[in-house]
């Protein structure tokens, strides 16, 4: 096992409330006094996590779950408030936006003052400096105070910095968010570079696209704790099912006493119950439902799959495939389909069955069951298409 | 980290940014005082026909001179370094350095460029006729060491308690109009009453200027009691600072 770059400890960090300047003379008093502060808003709590040399670690959550506060608890710009950090090493960080650049000063002064405060001045700085700024690519902005930049030359200069320090652990917060499509690129194939160089990266993104390309682990933040830490692909599917399932519309549960047609609890692939069965991709799903007609008369049924957000992703109905429903030996009616092998993208979704009445018009009754596709995969959209390149060949490496 | 190199490039970019997009650049450094001190000159000498108390005194232009001089070396540095914490929220929320430098810079720099402007000034002086002792500069320029301490000590005390009580810089700017009120700079001792006399001594720069009289005029003299309450008065200043700085130091965050 190579050597521990980064140890946190049971960390934790509260924020002290100070809206009003009474609340600011009365902090000061009690840290001039070292008395605990009573009323303090906890923003992280109970981090434990150990990063060793070449590892790459993603950190994803939603906005306020403190992902931003443990990067700068680990880069010591923060005192942590219980627990502890251990780093060793060099650390090359570039926090939100900028790395600290002060917007009065020129971008070269600024590229200056964040190589000094890593130790590097001097002839060794002017020898990185045309790297620096080739890198960064923002032209004659150089020579231009910082608060005439665009957030996104912010970034591209902080990461130019960065690139040329080539530090032993990495820690970036959003920053591929912010530059334009080929500065990401660029940013990419830094960081992909760095990490077969033996470096080690901290990354904090909203996009589970390039946690997936550029970590191997996950940490998923929520609310302030870990909700989970592991492999990057189930921490991320974990992270994203929860989103889904959080942003999804809430049905009201219709009553059924007194529908015309009505649609039993959905059983899938054999198994009853509400919980989300697992399925691996293009493997086969079978739906099945016992359908009631108060009157006899045949219902249409629908079955649709939408992904947990609502996005539909197909839908038919037995009208559309001029099909009728039949009794079986007991008289009783059935929704019963089989998808033989279902090329959904792993996420969650559900399996809706509609039932409408004869002439396929008026929905009388829906059943609703989620379940889960897994597998690793860095493919985009909801299905599998059945593809084949021409042209191509394996790769070498 | 190298800390020193790193603390002169904190003073190189403050001497260099203080003075960017001013018309006149550096030459304000040596004209704001000019300045003041012709204005003074004039309603002093001028208007309230002010006169050094004393048989053999130096006119009252430099004797105005070399106190007034390391005062404003004095305040300058205190205005602008306690503001130098909340100044720099952007880089203290994003990268981990000692923050004392960030004191330190505007500190240094307000010495380096007033005490540039005594030296010319106590120059141009002499060249005009005054009657300066010339040989004591040097002596005089060590006399800033202890100031500077003092200043600096106070001002990381300053500086970390701005950024809990944001209008301490206001009340700073009128303490210290009273502070040279209070202390014989527009005037010598001699001129208070005698029962206001000692008073004076509670005053920290009271003496800084009467030593840099003593020294560059003969007026007046040194007590080696005195040098030495102030070497004393300037090192528990700074520990005293420096104990406050440290101890607000990680909640700075917090609370910019």
């Amino acid at each position: 096992m190579s050597e521990v770059l980064l140890d946190t400890r049971g960390l934790g960090k509260s924020y002290p409330r100070s809206h009003r300047s009474s609340d600011r003379l009365r902090a000061l008093a009690r840290l001039l006094l070292k008395r605990a502060d009573a009323d303090a808003h906890r923003v992280l709590h109970d981090i434990s996590l150990e990063v060793r040399r070449g590892e790459s670690v993603g950190i994803i959550g939603e906005n306020g779950a403190g992902k931003s506060t443990l990067l700068k608890l680990v880069t010591g710009v923060l005192t942590p408030t219980t627990g502890s950090v251990a780093v060793r090493g060099e650390i090359g960080a570039l926090l939100e936006l900028g790395a600290g650049f002060n917007p009065e000063y020129t971008g070269r002064d600024n590229v200056a003052m964040a190589a000094a405060l890593r130790g590097i001045s001097g002839k060794a700085l002017a020898e990185r400096l045309p790297a620096i700024i080739e890198f960064a690519d923002i032209g004659d902005y150089i020579d231009e105070p910082v608060k005439h930049y665009s957030s996104g030359m912010v970034v591209r200069l902080g990461f130019a910095v960065i690139a040329s320090l080539r530090p032993d652990l990495l820690i970036t917060d959003e920053v591929l968010a912010v530059g334009d499509e080929s500065f990401q690129r660029k940013c990419v194939r830094w960081m992909e570079d760095y990490l077969e160089g033996g470096g080690t990266l901290l990354l904090v993104s909203h996009s589970m696209y390039h946690i997936q390309k550029l970590c191997r682990r996950a940490l998923w933040l929520r609310d302030g704790t870990v909700a989970a830490f592991g492999d990057v692909f189930e921490v991320t599917q974990a992270y994203l099912a929860w989103h889904e399932a959080r942003s999804a519309p809430r049905e009201s549960a219709a009553t059924r006493a007194g529908l015309e047609f009505s649609v039993g609890p959905l059983a899938l692939n054999g198994a009853d119950g509400e919980a989300a069965p697992l399925l691996d991709i293009g493997s086969p799903l079978h739906v099945r439902a016992e359908v009631d007609s108060r009157d006899g008369r045949l219902p249409v049924l629908m079955v649709g799959i939408v992904r947990a957000d609502g996005t539909p992703v197909y839908g038919v109905s037995t009208e559309m495939d001029r099909l009728e429903v039949a009794a079986d030996a007991d008289g009783r009616l059935h929704a019963d389909i089989g998808f033989d092998a279902l090329p959904l993208l792993p996420g969650s979704y559900s399996v809706r069955v509609h039932v409408l009445d004869p002439e396929g018009v008026r929905l009388f009754d829906t059943r609703e069951r989620d379940f889960v596709v897994r597998g690793e995969s860095r493919e985009f959209g909801l299905v599998r298409l059945s593809h084949r390149w021409r042209g191509v060949r394996e790769r070498s490496s | 980290m190298n800390l020193a190199r790193l603390a002169q490039h904190f003073i190189a970019r403050e001497l260099r940014e203080r003075y960017r997009g001013s018309f006149t650049g550096f030459g304000w450094a040596l004209l704001q005082p000019l300045l003041q001190l012709a204005i003074y000159a004039f309603v002093f000498v001028h208007v309230f026909k002010a006169r050094v108390p004393g048989a053999d005194a130096p006119g009252y232009v430099p004797f105005l001179v070399v106190a007034m001089w390391p005062w404003v070396a004095f305040s300058d540095a205190l205005v602008r370094a306690t503001l130098a914490i909340q100044d720099n929220a952007p880089l203290i929320g994003k990268v981990a350095l000692p923050r004392e430098l960030l004191v330190l810079a505007p500190c240094a720099a307000s010495f380096i460029l007033h005490i540039g402007g005594f030296v010319a000034i106590v120059l141009v002086l002499a060249v005009a006729g005054t009657p300066i002792h010339l040989l004591h500069l040097p002596l005089a320029l060590l006399l800033y060491l202890p100031l500077f301490v003092l200043a600096f000590g106070l001002a990381l005390g300053l500086a970390a308690l701005q950024v809990f009580v944001r209008d301490l810089v206001q009340i700073l700017g009128q303490l210290l109009m009273l502070f040279m009120f209070a202390a014989p700079v527009f005037y010598a001792r001699e001129n208070l009453p005698e029962r206001w006399q000692g008073w004076l001594d509670a005053n920290p720069f009271t003496f800084y200027a009467e030593a840099f009289r003593a020294l560059l005029l003969g007026y007046g003299d040194i007590g080696l009691r005195a040098l030495a309450i102030a070497c004393l008065v300037a090192v528990l200043a700074f520990f005293a600072g420096r104990a406050l700085f440290r101890r607000l130091d990680p909640h700075f965050e917090d609370f910019l």
